[in-house]
């Protein structure tokens, strides 16, 4: 028993100097804490892995929490223990700006880094999609207006794309997707499921909630599966079932171009250029947000700041650009870029 | 009547064991079919596993070798700065190198493409070079960098060339390159020792499983220290001092119940208790090792009971019989002998922990972490939550790596198992 | 010390009095011999103890000893004594409380859960119930060698060592070499065992393990062994062995022996105690008990009309 007990002990003493050693590293966190959205993890952590391997500083630790999530790290107040740096895949909320004030975090910058594109893509082996978003929108809600017309909701009847469109072809609508955890998923409702229910004005006039309702609920009879936050997976499936159609971030139809290929969505192919350019409609604005309180008390920050608003970073012929970013139009970098340097801080949301 | 009789009555008489083979022939086919069904299972499962062996072998084997590309470096004294060698710019002389290569490249756009032959990690190769012998500026050395993930994937036979231009990775110009440097032999692929002493990184050809498998480590140890101690103390008083009451039985089905609690539960009472109550780092090893104690520590409790019990009464009453207290019945006699069964249900216990990734996505290790952790506070991830990152990065370089982890960490489980089938064997007494 | 408890007891449904004169007129007759049908014997109904219980100096006494596990009453009323340097037997049929019994003579039953003891159990004449008494010591004083052998799962030596180290009865390792020398002399192992005492006890034979077990035990130098059916897993010729042994014994130790053998009891006790279904029947010198049996019950077992 005794030697047991000196386990036990040393496993308590290891416990308590380990503990005590918290507070010290607590105290002086050498390193920047990135938290946020996991579509711009795959930027960040590029920006972050290049910072720490040109610079004496450490490479920043990035967690992948979601944006929403992120927030509420970010906002819980001011201090090393609290993250200096959150990604988002939207603006923030006024909702979080105010829990972010409550909670004395009173000075972020706010940092638009570029464009993300959604995109609904098939294999290459056959042809590309041409269609709308108000096809999209019949395809996939749960619920759609009575195709036999009138100003009422039916469940969706619609088995082949042919059925939504005379124009599209004539199989079975089958759609991987991101499961509703996911930041893909909430850009796709917004940009394409809002947009397309709003086209139907009696719709639009509905109430919030009732509207949310409408272009929200994605229907759940086996023609949109959920492929998990994998978008490899999904990739992988499109290529071995010609029929399916795929939804995720630019980056990966990027990444995997000999193998499926972008659908165009009302008439654009999403391209880096036509995402650029704001031509193709299905595209998000990524940021980052700093807290103003940390510069200066977290080494590197003010490095961080300068690596991911360098040109060769978001520039078009940027870094960030071949791991499929697509870059703001060189005013909108050039104002960013400024804001950063002065370290300008966001007063109020609407004030933009 | 009679006749009918008598043919009972024989009956009757040669009954037992007429039934006997009567019956016989169906016992041996029960007993076949019996055999079969386990067998039929037996196989099922092999062949479940051998897919999947093959599937992540096949998809990770190659991950071993990584494409390299030799260049001629001439260590330009005009570039390297002998007062500030450690931020040179490096990728500026990987660059003069290529254009040196390939003179007839011109134009800003052909030569981005050039560039990106090879991996970016080529500039931290240099600089390493340089600092550690500042004396090799001014001569020219042959070096081996490594090739981009797309120049990788193509040499390695995944990308098709048949795809469009604007399709694919790699442009015609730098199809022509790459084979170039092929007919000059300058391109090879080599053991892939990066993988395994490199942290994470965005970049597959710079990207290593070392960090995360120190990370696991450190996590683990702590695990080891925290769960074994408080599990087998609280096994040896709950099986052989506590009374057995209501209470007894209650912390007993308790412990049980907490064995099937869903792994991510544990995260969220870590999030809550260690970092927001007691506010540990976020990320540290030390916390998730704490978290994955929660998790071990009933698997712990429940098989050092069983190895408990498991012990002979017939050892505790010679113990007991010779005068020795109920303390030193349990530590000279019982403790040994269930000791065996302990460190399976531990080593079972910490390669469940080895493989869990929900309850440290709680406490933030699942995270883009470059630097390998050097003690038990630094940020830290671990090696199941690299294969989540990995298999979620869009570069496709990443899904072999992603398989070659899943080796790795399939090894780490094997090994432990090992280790516990060793252990059992080395410590396993006869009574 | 005459006997003189089971006289007062209360009388019996069917005019016990009667039957116990009946009982002490027997015990006066006690010297001369006689055949099957000669004494009156005492009836099955009766549960009294027949036969002197006491002894002169005894070693331990053991005065209206009831046990119960939980609800059942698995001892009742019993009262005897050990004497010094004697070897007693409990036979009986199985499940008749002798190894319950015997157990509770060093305090063994109280490891099990919902065992409870009321009556008196002294050893040189301190309870040993009493609150105050440490049962460590007392199995010092009371060894106990158990039905199957158990040799812990070390070497030769260690198993003998085992208990004079725990008690620290170890002045120095020559001394301790020394105990463990003629411990399996006594238990005459030695011979048999000297040449390869760091190899494991479990490698002996069943009846070698016993005679480890008895030198494990007779290495504290207790006072009294207890023995619970300590030949039943061995063959014939192990068996004869240890009975020799016991034999020797007890010119060092009072024996109590739990035996299933009632040739076993006849060849190695000097007094015999006969339990059935949880009373003590009759108690005596072994001779008398094998021979001339004053219980019907008693006779029914020694016959062989069941048991």
């Amino acid at each position: 028993m005794v030697r047991k007990t000196v386990l036990l002990v040393a496993a308590l003493v290891f416990v308590f100097v380990a503990s005590t050693g918290v507070v010290n590293a607590q105290s002086a966190r050498d390193y920047i804490n990135i938290v946020g959205s996991s579509t711009v993890y795959p930027f960040a952590t590029v920006v972050a892995e290049q910072f720490g391997k040109t610079t004496r500083f450490k490479t920043p630790k990035i967690e992948s929490t979601g944006s929403g999530g992120g927030f509420k790290l970010f906002c819980a107040g001011v201090g090393v223990e609290y993250p200096d740096i959150t990604n988002a895949s939207r603006r923030i909320k006024e909702s979080e700006f105010e829990k972010c004030r409550q909670n004395g975090v009173n000075e972020i910058v706010e940092v638009k880094i570029g464009y993300d594109g959604i995109v609904l893509a098939n294999s290459k082996k056959a042809k590309p999609m041409k269609i709308s978003r108000k096809d999209i929108f019949l395809a996939l809600a749960k619920n759609v207006p009575d195709p036999k017309g009138g100003e009422r909701l039916v469940g969706n009847p619609y088995r082949t794309w042919k059925d939504v469109n005379r124009s599209l072809p004539n199989i079975k609508i089958e759609v991987l997707g991101p499961p509703p955890t996911s930041g893909t998923r909430d850009a796709f409702v917004e940009l394409v499921m809002e947009e397309a229910a709003k086209s139907y004005p009696w719709i639009k006039t509905m109430d919030k909630k009732a509207f949310k309702e409408v272009a929200h609920t994605i229907r759940e009879d086996g023609a949109y599966i959920e492929a998990g936050e994998n978008d490899n997976l999904i990739v992988q499936k499109l290529d071995a079932n010609p029929k399916a159609f795929g939804i995720f971030g630019f980056s990966f139809l990027d990444q995997n171009g000999d193998r499926i290929q972008g659908s165009f969505v009302d008439g654009v192919q999403p391209t880096f250029e036509a995402i650029a350019s704001g031509e193709y409609p299905v595209s998000r604005p990524l940021f980052f947000y700093v807290k103003k309180a940390h510069i200066g008390v977290i080494p590197g920050m003010e490095g961080y700041l300068n690596e991911f608003t360098s040109e060769k970073t978001w520039g078009p012929e940027g870094y960030l650009a071949d791991k499929g970013l697509i870059p703001m139009p060189d005013a909108e970098r050039m104002k960013y870029r400024a804001d950063v340097s002065k370290l300008r801080v966001l007063t109020a949301l609407n004030n933009q | 009547m009679n006749k009918d009789d008598s043919k009972a009555n024989k009956k009757v008489e040669k009954r037992t064991i007429d039934i006997v083979h009567q019956g016989l022939a169906k016992r041996y086919r029960a007993e076949g079919r019996f055999k079969f069904y386990g067998l039929a299972a037996i196989v099922m499962s092999l062949l479940c596993l051998a897919i999947l062996f093959i599937s992540i072998v096949g998809n990770g084997y190659k991950a071993f070798r990584q494409t390299y590309v030799e260049l001629e470096v001439f260590f330009d004294p005009a570039i390297l700065d002998h007062e500030n060698l450690s931020a040179a710019n490096y990728s500026g002389l990987v660059k003069s190198t290529l254009r040196k290569m390939f003179p007839e490249v011109k134009g800003r756009s052909e030569k981005r493409e050039l560039y990106k032959l090879v991996s970016p990690g080529a500039a931290f190769q240099l600089r390493k070079m340089v600092l550690k012998d500042p004396e090799i500026i001014g001569r020219s050395i042959s070096v081996w960098v490594p090739a981009d993930d797309d120049v990788d994937m193509l040499i390695k036979g995944y990308f098709s060339t048949d795809a469009a231009e604007n399709a694919r990775r790699l442009s015609d110009k730098q199809l022509a390159w790459i084979e170039q440097l092929r007919e000059q032999g300058k391109v090879k692929k080599k053991f892939n020792t990066t993988f395994f002493t490199a942290g994470d990184s965005r970049e597959p050809e710079l990207a290593g499983i070392w960090g995360a498998a120190v990370g696991s480590f450190f996590a683990l140890l702590v695990t080891l220290l925290l769960s074994f101690p408080i599990g087998v103390a609280a096994a040896v008083y709950l099986e052989e001092f506590a009374p057995k009451n209501r209470w007894t039985d209650l912390i007993e089905v308790n412990i049980n119940n907490l064995a099937a609690v869903p792994s991510i539960v544990f995260g969220l009472l870590g999030l809550a208790v260690f970092l927001n109550f007691f506010g540990f780092p976020r990320s540290a090893p030390l916390v998730g090792g704490m978290v994955l104690s929660l998790m071990t520590l009933p698997i712990i409790i429940i098989a050092s009971r069983a190895a408990l019990q498991s012990v002979p009464p017939s050892i505790r009453e010679g113990a007991l019989g010779v005068g020795a207290s109920k303390m030193q019945m349990v530590v000279h006699h019982v403790l040994p002998l269930a000791l065996p069964g302990m460190l399976t249900g531990t080593i079972i216990g910490m390669a469940r922990a080895l493989g869990e990734t929900a309850p440290l996505l709680m406490i933030g290790m699942v995270a883009f972490i470059v630097d390998i952790p050097r003690g038990f506070t630094d940020p830290a991830t671990v090696l199941p939550v690299q294969i989540y990152l990995w298999a979620d990065s869009p570069e496709r370089a990443f899904v072999e790596r992603t398989s070659a982890a899943i080796m790795v960490l399939l090894a780490f489980l094997m090994l432990m198992n090992a280790a516990a089938i060793v252990l059992r064997k080395k410590f396993e007494k006869r009574w | 010390m005459v006997f003189a408890l089971l006289p007062k007891k209360s009388p019996n449904r069917d005019g016990g009095e009667v039957e116990i004169e009946k009982d002490l007129r027997v015990e006066d007759m006690e010297a001369t011999p006689s055949g099957q049908d000669g004494p009156v014997l005492v009836s099955r109904e009766n549960r009294q103890t027949v036969g002197v219980g006491t002894v002169e100096n005894p070693r331990m006494t053991c005065r209206n000893v009831d046990i119960y596990y939980g609800d059942n009453h698995a001892i009742k009323n019993v009262s005897l004594d050990i004497g010094r340097n004697e070897v007693i037997a409990m036979i009986g049929p199985s499940g008749c409380g002798k190894s319950t019994f015997l157990r509770c003579l060093n305090r063994m039953n109280d490891t099990i859960e919902g065992c409870r003891i009321t009556g008196e159990i002294t050893l040189d004449g301190i309870n040993i119930y009493d609150p105050k008494i440490d049962v460590v010591p007392l199995r010092a004083q009371v060894g106990m060698v158990f039905q199957k052998p158990n040799p812990f799962p070390k070497s030769i030596y260690d198993n003998i060592a085992y208990g004079p180290k725990i008690h620290g009865l170890k002045g120095s390792k020559s001394a301790l070499d020394e105990i463990v020398e003629t411990s399996l002399k006594k238990a005459g192992l030695w011979n048999e065992v000297k040449d390869r005492l760091d190899k494991p006890g479990t490698g002996l034979s069943g009846g070698q393990q016993q005679r480890l077990c008895i030198a494990r035990t007779i290495a504290v130098n207790p006072e009294v062994i207890l023995m619970d059916e300590p030949c039943s897993a061995l063959d014939p010729i192990a068996t004869a062995v240890i009975e020799d042994l016991i034999d020797e014994l007890r010119e060092q130790y009072t024996i109590v022996i739990v035996t299933h053998s009632m040739q076993q009891a006849s060849r190695v006790s000097q007094r015999t105690a006969y339990f059935h279904l949880g009373d003590l029947i009759e108690i005596g010198p072994t001779e008398v008990i094998f021979t001339n049996p004053r219980h019907e019950l008693t006779q029914d077992y020694i016959t062989g009309r069941f048991g």
